[in-house]
């Protein structure tokens, strides 16, 4: 049988599955034995268990951990939130583990038709309202850059595998994802690696600034137009200061180094300004530890994280679910590796949400960060077409 | 031993490991103090933080309490902690400065660093000390070269100093030097 005819029966069976990007190609992971669906008590049996060492490569766990239960491991509880009530994280133990090349292909049957009437839940005048806000927060010094959250919603049924090919198509993203499972399904392309952790060496990859592909636009102009934008460069610099600092309480003192400063990535329809953090591990760091120091991950928050955690989980009126939590895998050999969650669909029970936020620093303005923030989605939305 | 006092900050570790390359440093929330161990420190610094020194009640009690027994450093809203509690105003500034590298010289000759010398530092502030200010012992001894804003200040009588920029940005060249000097002084 041919790997593509593969995935394309595993995805009939309505057997729940995971495929996750890795170097050369996609990891499906399937047959699960065990789901946990984690609360605020489990995570710690979850996080400190002890398990065998790993000799098996489906000896893991691979789920994902919500904003909401990041919040709660450092202490942060969510005041009242308009909720759907999804669980706040899932890890599922996989007893199948199949790789694919970066080709997917899959032909979907549609016995549907996709709504791709989305619904924005804060308006361009209520985002300025909010801008403006937090721009005096910034002036008096209680934050440095906060991520506002805005959010797309649609009932619509959708093809999961269907989607998640089309998407990696016209955006191979090196943390992409997709979990489809009974009553849920995510669908990603996440360019955000926030942890990559084997034996004691860790690593962090923060990104901060995007900009477009088009045919006047190569590497080295986008590293120029990087480098000569000084609220990108501000912003990034940011970013790769509170990630030093998150690696710094867990890492050996003198071992947290940037290894690749401000460089440019390129995909598919763009660049990214990227940084790569690297540093070894104290002796007795858990993985508990880890991720207490490095989730919800900086980028996507703002600085200080503290402060900014609550100055906008104050403001949001919806859960986040899991826009801005983490995806990936834990070994039993104790290895890890984790995303950011962000260009992501969640649809639960029919409902496809997008979640997208975009900075407020001083220097930004309401108008081209409601944009940017449209910008963000519209790679989602268009596969509703 | 050097004690640092978290403000609650995305960079106090960065910080903490800045200072752990020249002696062993217990870092607490400022809500957290250990009091023996704070008695027993040698040297305090006050980290960065969000807000206001008048957000910060506790820290002010500390540096008064250990102001001329202990070497006190404070860094960017510790910088501004200390100069608050010396009778100093602290206001918002027009251009904001958050994860700006700029050039800083040095303006004093009663410095610990060589009068003329420029520096490239790391600045994540939003608020500045208002001038003029003047107080027994302090000296402003670094500034923007840019907006003439004060960037640092030493009291070498009672080893008080303070940077308004961040020693432990990776934007600050030679931030470890600068560190290493003031802890010798």
């Amino acid at each position: 049988m041919n790997k593509q005819n593969q995935l394309t029966d595993i995805h009939r069976t309505k057997k729940p599955y995971i495929i996750y990007k890795s170097k050369n190609g996609f990891d499906l992971y399937t047959n699960f034995s065990k789901k946990i669906i984690l609360n605020q008590k489990n995570i710690y049996e979850f996080l400190n268990k002890k398990r065998k060492k790993s000799f098996k490569k489906t000896d893991l766990f691979i789920g994902f951990f919500g904003y909401e239960l990041l919040n709660n491991l450092i202490g942060i509880q969510l005041p009242k939130q308009k909720k759907i009530n999804f669980p706040k994280g899932i890890f599922y133990k996989p007893e199948k583990k199949l790789s694919f090349s970066n080709i997917l292909k899959y032909r979907e049957d549609k016995g549907f038709k996709l709504n791709n009437q989305f619904k924005i839940n804060i308006n361009r005048k209520s985002y300025s309202k909010i801008f403006n806000k937090f721009k005096k927060k910034i002036k008096s010094g209680e934050t440095y850059q906060i991520k506002i959250c805005t959010k797309y919603k649609t009932k619509s049924k959708l093809d999961p595998l269907d989607f998640f090919c089309r998407l990696s198509k016209t955006n191979l993203a090196p943390e992409a994802f997709l979990i489809r499972d009974v009553n849920y399904s995510i669908i990603s392309c996440s360019p955000e690696n926030l942890i990559t952790k084997e034996g004691s060496l860790i690593t962090s990859k923060p990104i901060a600034g995007t900009v477009k592909k088009n045919n006047k636009m190569n590497k080295l102009k986008a590293l120029k137009y990087f480098r000569k934008n000084i609220k990108e460069t501000k912003e990034h610099n940011m970013i790769v200061d509170m990630e030093r600092n998150d690696l710094s309480r867990i890492c050996q003192v003198g071992t947290v180094k940037l290894s690749k400063t401000k460089i440019v990535e390129e995909y598919k329809d763009l660049f990214h300004y990227v940084t790569l953090i690297k540093g070894k591990l104290k002796n007795k760091i858990s993985n508990l530890d880890i991720i207490k120091a490095m989730m919800p991950g900086g980028s996507v928050i703002g600085c200080p994280k503290i402060n900014t955690l609550n100055l906008l989980n104050h403001q949001e009126k919806e859960n986040r679910n899991i826009y801005t939590g983490s995806f990936g895998y834990i070994k039993f050999n104790g290895d890890m590796r984790f995303n950011i969650i962000i260009r992501s669909i969640l649809n639960y029970k029919d409902i496809s949400e997008i979640s997208v936020a975009s900075g407020v620093v001083v220097d930004s303005n309401a108008k081209n960060e409601f944009n940017e923030n449209y910008l963000k989605a519209k790679a989602l939305i268009d596969l509703f077409k | 031993m050097i004690y640092v006092i978290d403000h609650n900050d995305s960079f106090t570790y960065n910080v903490v490991h800045q200072f752990s390359l020249f002696d062993e440093v217990v870092c607490e929330n400022y809500n957290e103090i250990d009091k023996l161990k704070l008695e027993k420190a040698s040297v305090i610094v006050f980290s960065p933080g969000p807000g206001n020194p008048k957000n910060y009640p506790i820290t002010s009690m500390i540096y008064k309490k250990f102001k001329g027994k202990k070497k006190i450093i404070g860094i960017c809203l510790g910088f501004q902690q200390i100069l608050y509690c010396e009778g100093a105003k602290i206001v918002e500034q027009k251009k904001i400065y958050h994860g700006f590298q700029s050039s800083v010289r040095v303006v004093n000759k009663k410095s610990l660093f060589k009068k003329g010398l420029n520096f490239k530092v790391g600045r994540y502030h939003s608020l500045r000390l208002k001038e003029p200010f003047k107080t027994k012992n302090f000296e402003i001894t670094m500034r923007c070269l840019n907006s003439n804003t004060a960037m640092s200040f030493e009291n070498k009588k009672d080893k008080i100093y303070g940077f308004q920029f961040h020693p432990e940005s990776f934007l600050t060249v030679n931030g470890n030097l600068l560190i290493k000097k003031i802890l010798s002084a």
